[in-house]
């Protein structure tokens, strides 16, 4: 498993990954970015007029972070739409990095698992570091591994509830499965608690925006997420105690004098 | 004009107002008894090109508190306040109404019902059920089970202010000088001045760039130390207007939407203004489909009245903003800017020319606007 984070070579200290949507001004946005002390921030070009560089100025404040930009491909449903948003994503943005969304299913955005297969091998073929968003489906996330996923970022919970950590059997069967890969829960996750939970598992960075951007203090929020995030990544290298079935007490009794014992 | 003597003229101080949308036209008529105000509009006088002409004109200051900061609730409350005295002035009248605002979620949306409810800055609404929704607006889908009433927020008819605005100023013989596009010139190390074929912006004693999205390229040369910040930014909106007979509704309805507030806004004789998108792009296309399908589902989803409605036009442009989409004016010399009202122009135009009044008075600092909101007013040097 690694002991530091990086993307695809590129180290990485913070193990939080921020959104950019949904905020109350650009404002707002930046304060809540740099709270958060991530690096990652991704940003989407869906319903901007890409074409015409329909959110320059936006895309200008995102950038004046210098942090690291991971485009993603939110609303594509086709593996054609999100090769094409790729695409325009890295000419504008000048990072080969895709964060590769394809919904499946309107109701609760859940990702298309067979384009997302194709739609990956395409990518890496035209050069793409691509970092995709899946279930916990151990099967398409080997075929995912197998094209040259250095990263999987399966979702804790449908993306904008905030349910945090639906199903962390499979979660940690993900993590257990792919010691090698690097591991970015996204989506989902709507407390600090559910990603220091996400961070204890093993799992490498979490990815989350609406958690932040709907709190109604974003950069509070996002400071505490920072915390929370580094809290559970000690408390995975620390190692914790095994769980047990009946109580032990924390204190040796033996030389205790008998009436302070119940 | 006429009315005045020569002599009146010459000792009022010229003005000069650039940009003939609400805050330019609103300027003009709040300046004209005392001030020889010119209007310099790069439309032929009907606004289209401004952000003012698709907006739904809601007044709805705690609503928006959703989202906004507590200073401009507050300074949307008092301009609600101070509406209907301005609109007294006009010498035709506008649709105005106080009669609340109704937010309403389904099933699915509740959870953001409630962080809306969370996030307002202030307490005036009272929780509603299905029964009471029902009577106070009986024609909704009974499917909705909880909202909110908001009892004090109000709105107008935008287009209806435009003209009467247009009226009153061509009345009062206010010189309006239309296809007159404006910009500005910024030589290095010298004081801004502005370029219009044909004028001359020396003789003025005061400029108000009330120009919106067209002062864009002036706001980036600004020599400020982080440019983006300093810029200003189209944020693209899209609005339907429909012609629905069959719907009753008789006060707005916001419904909860998970990208953007849907507003439901009926105006007078049959006309409801849905809208409107919120879209971080300067996109100056037409409205696209998926955008029309969003709103027109929405309001059918609100009132099955509006199966039959009749489309009067799908509209969309960009509203100007700052980076912390609150509005500025700012002060260089004898020339102040006045901008970056976002989606918020309707709900503080009055106090944002109250305070341009104080500026002119030399009172800006002791005024009621200054001291809800100090950062409103920016001065340079």
């Amino acid at each position: 498993m690694n002991s530091s984070l990086n993307i695809y070579g590129t180290p990485l200290t913070s193990r939080l990954f921020i959104g950019s949507a949904l905020y109350a001004s650009p404002k707002i946005m930046l304060d809540s970015i740099q709270a958060s002390g991530a690096e990652v921030v991704t940003l989407s070009l869906s319903r901007q007029n890409p074409e015409a560089n329909g959110g320059q100025a936006f895309w200008d404040y995102i950038k004046s972070l210098g942090l690291h930009l991971l485009p993603n491909t939110a609303g594509c449903h086709s593996v054609k739409d999100a090769v094409n948003m790729a695409l325009m994503s890295r000419e504008l943005f000048e990072t080969d990095w895709i964060k590769l969304e394809l919904v499946g299913d309107d109701y609760n955005l859940q990702p298309d698992p067979i384009a997302l297969v194709k739609a990956t091998e395409t990518l890496i073929h035209q050069g793409f570091k691509v970092l995709p968003y899946c279930t916990d489906d151990l099967v398409i996330a080997r075929h995912l591994v197998d094209l040259g996923c250095e990263v999987l970022m399966p979702w804790g919970a449908p993306i904008g509830t905030g349910k945090g950590i639906l199903n962390p059997y499979a979660l940690q069967a993900f993590r257990d499965r792919f010691p090698e890969t690097t591991i970015v829960v996204d989506s989902g996750i709507g407390l600090p608690s559910h990603a220091t939970q996400a961070l204890e598992m093993g799992v490498d960075a979490v990815l989350l925006n609406t958690a932040v951007a709907k709190a109604n203090n974003p950069v509070l929020m996002a400071q505490s997420f920072a915390k929370a995030i580094e809290a559970g990544r000690g408390a995975y290298l620390a190692g914790p105690m095994a769980e047990r079935n009946t109580a032990s007490p924390s204190t040796p009794t033996i030389d205790s004098p008998f009436w302070h014992q119940s | 004009m006429t009315s005045r003597s020569i002599n009146q003229d010459l000792i009022r101080p010229k003005i000069a107002i650039l940009g003939a949308g609400l805050m330019g036209r609103m300027l003009a008529v709040s300046l004209m008894e005392d001030y020889q105000v010119e209007l310099f509009d790069r439309d032929c006088g009907d606004a289209k090109q401004s952000a003012a002409y698709l907006a739904a004109a809601m007044l709805a200051p705690l609503a928006e508190s959703a989202d906004c900061s507590k200073e401009i609730m507050q300074l949307g409350a008092r301009a609600l306040q101070q509406w209907p005295d301005f609109l007294s002035k006009l010498t035709e009248p506008v649709f105005f109404q106080k009669k609340g605002s109704l937010v309403l979620a389904f099933e699915q949306d509740l959870g953001d019902l409630e962080l809306f409810k969370s996030r307002l800055k202030g307490d005036e609404y009272e929780l509603i059920n299905s029964l009471e929704i029902k009577e106070i607006e009986p024609g909704v889908n009974a499917r909705f089970n909880a909202g909110l009433l908001l009892p004090n927020e109000g709105q107008l008819d935008n287009r209806g202010l435009l003209l009467a605005l247009s009226k009153t100023l061509k009345d009062s013989g206010v010189v309006w000088h239309k296809q007159a596009q404006v910009t500005r010139v910024t030589p290095a190390g010298e004081s801004p001045m502005y370029h219009c074929e044909g004028h001359e912006f020396s003789q003025f004693d005061w400029i108000f760039d009330c120009r919106g999205l067209g002062a864009k390229e002036d706001a980036m040369s600004d020599n400020q130390v982080n440019k983006p910040l300093a810029q200003l930014r189209g944020v693209r909106g899209e609005v339907i207007r429909l012609h629905a007979p069959n719907v009753t509704l008789s006060r707005p309805v916001r419904l909860m939407h998970p990208r953007y507030p849907i507003y439901i806004a009926p105006k007078e004789a049959g006309v409801f203004v849905v809208g409107a998108t919120q879209i971080e792009s300067e996109d100056s296309r037409k409205p696209t489909v998926k955008s029309a399908l969003e709103l027109l589902s929405a309001c059918f989803s609100v009132h099955r009245g509006f199966a039959e409605a009749e489309i009067l036009a799908i509209e969309s442009g960009c509203r100007p903003a700052y980076w912390d989409n609150e509005p500025k004016i700012k002060v260089s010399g004898n020339i102040v800017s006045v901008n970056g009202l976002f989606r918020h122009g309707y709900l503080l135009a009055p106090v944002m020319v109250e305070q341009c009044l104080h500026l002119l008075k030399g009172t800006e600092k002791s005024s009621v606007v200054t001291k809800i909101m100090p950062l409103l007013m920016v001065k340079d040097g």
